[in-house]
């Protein structure tokens, strides 16, 4: 935390930060508040508890509905259909149980395989098209560099249904309706601007010299990508990484109108289950539970490459 | 716009690299016939995109302008195709199926509503998430005890999928839910015009700010502290700190931020879809754009199409209107940045 340091040293290394924007090497926790100078320090820690304080009032604030729905899949249907919540009720598996077709014997791991097939698939093909694209787009600029970047930027200006229903009558036509692979390619595309968006942001940090240093020692661009490359651009390869996958398991109009019995993905098969199951509070808040797990779960392992990876893609 | 570039100490191999060979351009020629090899990498992605969004679109316009198989209304005899010149954009536009205009609750009579829902809804959650995220950002932007985990802890909401979203805001919603419940009120939340289009707004704004205000949050902690320090010694209160040096600073990187999310606003289609079931209020209520092609490609393809190509203007216009008039720079902001100038 730079509240211990002295103040001048913060300062310079606050002002070197601002000159190279948003640098990857530098850790997201900095303490960047207006109120590092020496007087109004006992002051100013107090009115940020107040200020702290605050923020956590909120932050529970928008986190409850998330809360109430993980509890109440915990709960028996008879304590889950209560309002106000009970929140004491007992806990049981129940919900989950019911979920993974204990009753019914409709089991949903096809639509998770299917979402995790498309997810990691085509996040793996976004990364292996986008780093090269963004390689030559921030270090060895293809002339015109900014049309190409603004050509990736206005694929964000199309609604995604102008595309949905000629994107129906070709897989139609070549026989792809409702198979998976259909989604890998349409979720790689649709990901491709933006993890070339993110990939340009970070890769154009990568000192030049190091870059040189390569070359002199005869290493070709292959090897250059993979020996220098990646591993320095490592963080931001898991924050794009990280968003795609995000993006693509969250998808939900294309799988909708593309996918059916077959390769239907998990967010289609849980409105589909609400519609059917829609009377069972607990089951339903279980199946909500189990398809936002992954996403949870990735997020909150990358957290802070998550933020810098959605900065330095939205905001730049 | 230079307020940091003259107190760059280098303190990053990285800088100091740069400030011993200013005069060579990042991205200077290693070798020969480099220029060309750029190409190549850039040409598989460029293919893909083409041949996976750029095909469909260019096909959706074509088709824009073909006629729907059906009885035509003019002759009475049944037309299979052919082209339609703008009769599609008209019937659209002027709302008129045939000679006559279109009967109300047809999905012809209901452009100019969904135009209407759609710019309503983007207002909205646009001024109240970017206000509110504002808040968020400049009250995280504090030291306080366990601040990374309540950075992660926000990014929940925006983390789960628009269907969960959606139907998790359904039940609390619900006649009988949470929401009438604590409010003590019996509104028809998904059902009543105006509920169902708050319930919308307030799902929205739920999901979105918390990412918003990350966003701020990460261009707020790239403004050196020290130009808070000279502006409270020249004796500026915090709320001219606030609006003479953060809200300048933010500026460029806000508005793209901004731009990015109307964009996305203004295509919104997951949460209205499930949460009133498209409909709400009289049957139209929440119909945004999206939600009505959706709604047409089961009246016409090519209607449809017309449709969502109109809706790609209208987007387009928006986007061009902000960065023509409003300085959001997206390339510009990117570059600048790059070169330590913001």
């Amino acid at each position: 935390m730079s509240r211990k340091r002295p103040f001048d040293r913060d300062a310079s290394s606050l002002g070197a930060a601002g000159g190279r924007a948003k640098s990857w090497k530098r850790p997201l926790d900095r303490d960047a508040s207006s109120l590092g100078a020496a007087g109004g320090r006992v002051m100013s820690r107090r009115v940020n508890a107040f200020w702290g304080l605050v923020a956590w009032l909120v932050g529970i604030a928008f986190f409850l509905p998330v809360a109430w729905m993980v509890l109440t899949s915990f709960h028996s249907e008879a304590d889950a259909g209560t309002n106000p919540p009970k929140f004491g009720a007992s806990l049981t598996l129940d919900g989950y149980r019911e979920f993974f077709g204990a009753s019914t014997g409709a089991s949903p791991w096809p639509p998770l395989i299917n979402s995790a097939t498309a997810s990691i698939v085509s996040t793996l093909l976004v990364l292996l098209l986008a780093i090269p694209a963004a390689y030559a787009l921030a270090i060895k600029p293809v002339r015109k560099w900014t049309d190409v970047l603004f050509f990736f930027l206005s694929t964000k200006m199309l609604p995604a249904v102008a595309g949905l229903l000629p994107v129906y009558l070709i897989a139609q036509k070549i026989g792809l309706l409702d198979n998976i692979w259909l989604m890998v390619i349409l979720y790689t595309s649709m990901n491709l601007p933006i993890a070339v968006w993110m990939m340009h942001s970070f890769l154009a940090e990568v000192p030049v010299a190091i870059l040189e240093a390569a070359a002199i020692d005869g290493a070709r661009l292959p090897t250059i990508m993979r020996k220098v490359i990646v591993p320095v651009a490592a963080p931001g390869i898991a924050a794009t990484a990280l968003i795609c996958f995000i993006f693509s398991w969250n998808e939900m109009l294309f799988a909708r109108v593309l996918t059916g019995v077959v390769a239907g993905t998990a967010p289609v098969f849980l409105t589909s289950f609400v519609t059917s199951q829609g009377l069972f509070l607990a089951k339903v808040c279980a199946a909500a539970t189990a398809i936002s797990l992954p996403v949870l779960a990735a997020g909150f392992a990358a957290q802070d490459k998550l933020v810098q990876g959605l900065s330095l893609g939205a905001v730049k | 716009m230079s307020v940091t570039s003259g107190v760059s100490t280098g303190d990053t191999a990285e800088q100091q690299t740069q400030a011993s060979a200013p005069e060579r351009k990042r991205g200077a020629s290693l070798h020969r016939g480099e220029g060309r090899r750029g190409i190549y990498l850039v040409a598989p992605t460029i293919i893909l995109l083409a041949a996976v969004i750029g095909y469909p679109v260019v096909k959706a316009i074509v088709m824009s302008f073909q006629k729907d198989p059906g009885l035509d209304k003019a002759t009475g005899m049944f037309v299979s195709g052919g082209n339609a010149g703008f009769s599609n954009y008209t019937h659209w536009i002027l709302q008129r199926c045939g000679t006559a205009s279109c009967p109300p609750g047809t999905l012809g009579a209901e452009f100019w509503d969904s135009v209407g829902t759609t710019f309503m809804f983007t207002l909205a959650t646009v001024v109240i998430e970017v206000l509110l995220g504002m808040w968020m950002a400049v009250v995280m932007n504090r030291a306080f005890r366990g601040r990374g985990l309540l950075r992660a802890s926000v990014l929940v909401p925006w983390a789960i999928p628009t269907a969960i979203t959606a139907k998790l805001w359904y039940f609390i919603f619900a006649y009988d839910g949470i929401a009438n419940r604590v409010l003590h009120t019996h509104i028809l939340w998904t059902g009543g015009e105006w509920a169902s289009r708050f319930a919308i707004i307030i799902a929205d704004v739920w999901k979105t700010t918390p990412f918003i205000a990350l966003l701020i949050l990460a261009g707020l902690q790239v403004i050196p502290a020290e130009t808070y320090e000279a502006a409270r010694v020249d004796g500026a209160n915090s709320w001219q700190r606030f609006t003479k040096v953060t809200l300048p600073l933010v500026r460029p990187a806000l508005m793209v931020a901004i731009l990015f999310r109307v964009l996305d606003a203004l295509r919104i289609y997951d949460l209205p879809a499930i949460l009133t079931g498209g409909g709400g209020g009289t049957g139209h209520a929440t119909t945004t754009l999206s939600i009505l092609v959706v709604d047409q490609i089961r009246g016409g393809f090519n209607s449809a199409a017309a449709l969502s190509t109109l809706t790609f203007l209208l987007i387009f216009l928006v986007a061009f209107i902000f960065v023509k008039f409003l300085g959001a720079h997206v390339v510009q902001t990117q570059q600048r940045q790059q070169k330590g100038t913001i």
